[in-house]
């Protein structure tokens, strides 16, 4: 009986470890934040997973009018990841770079989530803009963002309401440095 | 005797079935154009794939710069490219990829394109612009214009620079800055050197709140909030105003960057983005004509297919359609 009782609790620790791993541990991916004052600080995918994280609406629409979305999405906000590094400050840009040497910069009002675009699943301007968080996101429905997909790491802009359509050039894929300026 | 005869009918169906799937597999040739010629790519797709049932064209929209990325920055197999700027395929594609092959080492011209000025019956003043006095209707301080984000759409730096062109061949000075320039926070200001007009973007363009200016962040944008009434004008190409059903003025062909024989005129004005958006390319935009251009890449999965797309395609467009850029 007490061989059968021990023979559980080792399977039951085995199934609870493989339910609470850390997803992201063996994501090879390390982020450089770098704030104003130069000073640089490198984070892995599973550092950041481990940050205050904020989940929501995710839906985003290409240059040409592809949609991509919806999805439920996951990340830190932007302004606050670079809490990291100093912050950032208004009058200051944020510049986002991926690893197919694409670059996007973000304003400290878009940070905060104004100055930022958002339709309908129509294509059509909201009059009223909704409620949008510039965030650097991690998991989508839950799981971890794929590479093939712009992944581990990815900007997005999160909506607190679904069918809300953001502009996707802000979405930048494979991001692997976010440096403040100014 | 009858059980065995009809189950060997119903095995025949079910093979004959099985095979038609197998015969039925078509070869996908992938297309990347430039947002522009969507409209008239999606007619040419329908009609080549009415000819030939054993061909899906896949064709998946970019900007020109995006699109030659797909294959040179995002190692994509692509079987087309086809792109609103012959300048970007020698500039970005005549290196060698990562199997020592260059991306490709020609492209053909096929088709041109202009700006113009695009409006509906709500903008104001409509019933009085022309071709003669665009100019004086833009500098009214209630008139509200419309344009690409620069940084994203190359129609967008192409409107920067014909106003800047604009400026100079109708010798009116501060006409950039009362139509455009001013209406950004801080403001874009046009440097003249013994080269031409340059400005330079700021990194992040912020109309001012009074609205006269508004951008988007492509002309499908732009051209939505222009049917709605936000904006007044639009400037964009005119094979989109047509495609759009949109009112437009023509401009004059020393501004409308369409015509080849005034290349050296458009060369006299300088866009430079605020930031350089992609390694691969600098930031900096000069005034050229709008040549529409293809290429295959070489690593084409479908060069055959591709050929014979392409040759149906430049047909097409030498042919002409409501909505297509003018045939070289």
């Amino acid at each position: 009986m007490k061989k059968i009782l021990l023979i559980l609790a080792v399977l039951a620790c085995i199934f609870t470890a493989g339910c609470i791993s850390n997803p992201y541990a063996d994501i090879d991916w390390p982020l450089t934040l770098a704030g104003s004052d130069g000073n640089e600080k490198v984070m892995t995918v599973s550092e950041i997973a481990a940050l205050p994280s904020v989940s929501g609406h995710g839906y985003a629409v290409s240059t040409v009018g592809i949609k991509y979305g919806p999805y439920e999405i996951t990340g830190v906000p932007l302004i606050e990841l670079l809490n990291q590094v100093g912050g950032v400050h208004e009058g200051q840009t944020v510049h986002v770079s991926a690893a197919d040497g694409y670059l996007w910069v973000f304003s400290y009002e878009q940070l905060l989530g104004e100055d930022l675009l958002c339709l309908d699943a129509n294509l059509k301007e909201l009059k009223t803009p909704a409620n949008m968080t510039p965030i650097l996101m991690y998991a989508v429905d839950g799981k971890p963002y794929s590479y093939d997909d712009g992944g581990p790491l990815r900007m997005a802009t999160m909506t607190t309401e679904p069918d809300v359509i953001t502009e996707g050039s802000l979405w930048v894929k494979w991001v692997d440095r976010i440096e403040v300026h100014g | 005797m009858k059980k065995t005869l009809l189950i060997s009918a119903v095995l025949i169906v079910i093979l004959i079935i099985l095979c038609s799937g197998c015969i039925a597999e078509k070869t996908v040739v992938k297309v990347i154009p430039a947002g522009s010629l969507l409209l008239p790519l999606d007619e040419i797709e329908q009609e080549y794939e009415a000819l030939h049932p054993e061909i899906d064209i896949q064709v998946e929209g970019h900007g020109s710069i995006q699109a030659i990325r797909q294959v040179t920055d995002l190692n994509r197999s692509i079987d087309l490219l086809v792109v609103a700027d012959e300048s970007l395929i020698p500039d970005m594609m005549y290196r060698e990829g990562p199997d020592g092959v260059n991306y490709t080492d020609w492209y053909t011209p096929f088709a041109r394109n202009e700006m113009v000025l695009a409006f509906t019956n709500e903008s104001a003043y409509a019933d009085e612009i022309s071709s003669d006095n665009w100019y004086e209707i833009l500098e009214k301080a209630e008139v509200k214009v419309g344009f690409s984000n620069p940084t994203l759409d190359a129609s967008g730096y192409r409107a920067l620079i014909m106003m800047m062109l604009a400026e100079n061949q109708l010798e009116r000075p501060g006409l950039f800055n009362t139509v455009i320039g001013d209406s950004f926070s801080p403001a874009l200001v046009v440097n003249k050197t013994e080269n031409g007009s340059v400005v330079k973007l700021p990194e992040i363009l912020h109309p001012e709140s009074d609205g006269k200016v508004i951008i988007r962040d492509s002309s499908m944008f732009l051209l939505s909030l222009l049917e709605s009434g936000g904006i007044d004008y639009a400037f964009d190409y005119k094979s989109v105003a047509i495609g759009q059903g949109l009112r437009y003025v023509e401009l004059p062909p020393e501004i409308n960057l369409g015509e080849e024989s005034y290349a050296d005129i458009y060369d006299n004005a300088t866009v430079n983005l605020g930031f350089q958006r992609f390694a691969t390319i600098g930031n900096e935009r000069t005034g050229l004509p709008i040549v529409y251009a293809v290429t295959i890449p070489y690593n084409a999965p479908e060069r055959e297919e591709a050929e014979k797309f392409m040759a149906f395609m430049l047909d097409a467009f030498k042919e002409g359609g409501e909505g297509y850029p003018a045939p070289l």
